[in-house]
């Protein structure tokens, strides 16, 4: 394949690769460009028959319906609560645990590692009984509290072994340095490893936010009470009484929800990339 | 976070022992209540041995369920191992815009379940529905029918929904392992005459299955028990027509209130997916010693 792209004439094969690539990423983000674009379509535009794909007028009116007679206010203010707490969570305990699991050499350290990664394989509906008897028992049924602490456990192994990976490929001797300049331990942890170790926190932040901003299996079957909803169970509550949200209004919400998740997805594309490779030993 | 530190007195693992022995007790605490009948208020256990699993065994909404699963799994596993596989060569052919496409054709990835189910719902609805309106046009279909919402219809375009959303977990793992492909494997394959399906079939096939194969098993174990993606879709209707496992571990534990028997389903789909795994594990090990 090492043969000059520029000034050869195209083979028929070579066209046909080229419709099918673009067959491909057409069916993958059609989707998502029709959500962005019924959101700012009005009503007339969106149950017009046959149906249109570029909104002729631009409007917001369905974001603001949306905030004015649905409770999706809440729902976002309990999304946001929830997963920012929960990632700091994830991010905090994670980088000690996966520091830890590097660099001490404490009997049953591994076999407790390897033990959570088979945690992070059991799948949440096998869970989600015994989960929601402790969580009633421990009287925390419809509190946000339940919710960051079953995120925190089921996202805290991934954490551990993205983190822990990370940590193994920075060098021992900086940290040996700062201690010998009479750092402790956990000041050579923060001053010295946590600053080569930014693109894994963000790329493990980003993670943990968004999956705790995309549960639905947990949030729906703990919280019933109507303001402790999150995004998820609260979106699909209004997805089921169409006869009341439009559909334009139904795409802004569903905008809003999914909006934040591609950004941070593309800038953790974009920073892994500039990221790795920039260690403090030259 | 220091706080936390401080207070455990510099002992790292505490934090971390917490978190790990709370998640083996939640699965051990499945495999105990499959032998009771748990009261659902009280939670108050009374001994029944095997009761619960004679009861699923002889279920015909359990069975049924069954059914569903072996269908959602195998369907969604046959087409997102041959769509990835199609995807990832095609993002690897060195087309111009190969960069910008892989990252476009990754985003249903991150798609949330409930905002995927929404698109798919509005797209398919009876009144004004876009991909109804196409499907029309293009001759496949004389009616605008919501096919979420036709017993006939509605297991297929689960399945369609959810390897719209995963097959691109597929072709990241495989585009990884395309890229450390040796290019003189497949040079020296094509001096000995083989054509590009020969090339496909003896190389890069060889190449790209221990990794296809350990994707294939995650993604097995998460369609397995998914949940949110055909509840969301369908709700488990029409009549109980899309109702996979999941679905109805959830229905006894919560519609019918009785833990012991959704305990019991959960462990059998548990041993079935163990077993399963260790063909997928015989499968790898078979596929490593091919390529050496």
């Amino acid at each position: 394949m090492k043969t000059l792209r520029h000034g050869r004439p195209l083979r028929p094969g070579r066209v046909l690769q080229y419709a099918a690539l673009a067959a491909v990423v057409l069916i993958a983000d059609l989707p998502l460009l029709w959500i962005l674009f019924t959101a700012v379509k009005p009503d007339e535009e969106i149950i017009s028959y046959p149906p249109t794909f570029l909104p002729h007028t631009l409007t917001l009116d369905n974001f603001r319906t949306l905030f004015e007679i649905s409770s999706f206010g809440t729902y976002l203010t309990n999304s946001l609560i929830v997963a920012a707490v929960s990632t700091l969570l994830v991010v905090g305990l994670g980088t000690c645990a996966a520091y830890a699991l590097v660099r001490f050499r404490i009997p049953g350290l591994r076999w407790i590692g390897e033990l959570s990664l088979f945690a992070y394989l059991v799948p949440p509906i096998l869970v989600l009984v015994p989960v929601s008897q402790l969580v009633a028992r421990f009287g925390l049924a419809n509190n946000l509290a339940a919710l960051v602490v079953i995120y925190t456990a089921t996202l805290l192994p991934f954490a551990l072994w993205t983190l822990r990976s990370y940590f193994h490929g920075l060098t021992v001797e900086l940290e040996d340095a700062a201690m010998v300049d009479g750092c402790t331990r956990f000041g050579a942890f923060v001053r010295v490893v946590l600053p080569q170790s930014v693109p894994g926190l963000i790329a493990t932040a980003v993670f943990a936010f968004n999956a705790a901003w995309s549960e639905y299996l947990f949030a729906s079957t703990l919280m019933a009470e109507p303001d402790k909803l999150t995004l998820s169970p609260g979106l699909s509550l209004l997805m089921d009484q169409t006869s009341v949200y439009s559909w334009g209004v139904l795409m802004a919400a569903a905008l809003i929800v999914v909006a934040p998740v591609l950004v941070l997805f593309v800038i953790v594309q974009k920073f892994l990339v500039g990221g790795i490779g920039q260690g403090a030993v030259k | 976070m220091v706080a936390v530190i401080e207070a455990t007195n510099g002992n790292w693992r505490a934090p971390f022992i917490i978190f790990g022995v709370i998640g083996v007790l939640f699965a051990v605490g499945s495999v105990f209540d499959s032998f009771f009948h748990v009261d659902f208020l009280t939670r108050e256990h009374t001994f029944l041995g095997l009761d619960n699993y004679r009861r699923l065994w002889e279920d015909p909404a359990v069975r049924g369920a069954f059914g569903r699963s072996v269908l959602w799994v195998a369907g969604n596993m046959v087409i997102q191992a041959a769509a990835g596989v199609a995807v990832a060569l095609l993002l690897n052919a060195g087309l111009r815009g190969q960069t910008l496409a892989r990252g476009l054709v990754l985003f249903p990835y991150v798609v949330p379940a409930v905002v995927a189910a929404m698109v798919f719902r509005f797209a398919f609805n009876d009144t004004s529905g876009m991909a109804g309106y196409l499907l029309r046009t293009l001759g496949l279909s004389d009616t605008l029918v919501n096919p979420f919402a036709d017993p006939a219809t509605v297991m297929f375009a689960l399945v369609a929904v959810n390897c719209w959303k995963y097959v691109p977990f597929i072709v990241i793992v495989v585009l990884a392992r395309l890229q450390t492909l040796p290019g003189e494997l497949r040079e020296a394959a094509a001096l000995d005459g083989a054509g590009r399906f020969g090339v496909f079939r003896y190389v890069t096939l060889p190449w790209i299955a221990p990794a296809l194969i350990v994707a294939m098993l995650m993604r097995t174990i998460w369609t397995a028990y998914d949940f949110d993606l055909p509840y969301l879709l369908s709700g488990g209707g029409p009549m109980d027509t899309s109702t996979t496992v999941p679905l109805e571990i959830r229905k006894l534990a919560f519609a019918d209130q009785d833990l012991g028997l959704a305990s019991a389903l959960a462990v059998c789909v548990a041993i079935l997916l163990v077993a399963g795994a260790r063909m997928y594990v015989r499968a790898y090990r078979a596929s490593e010693d091919a390529t050496g």
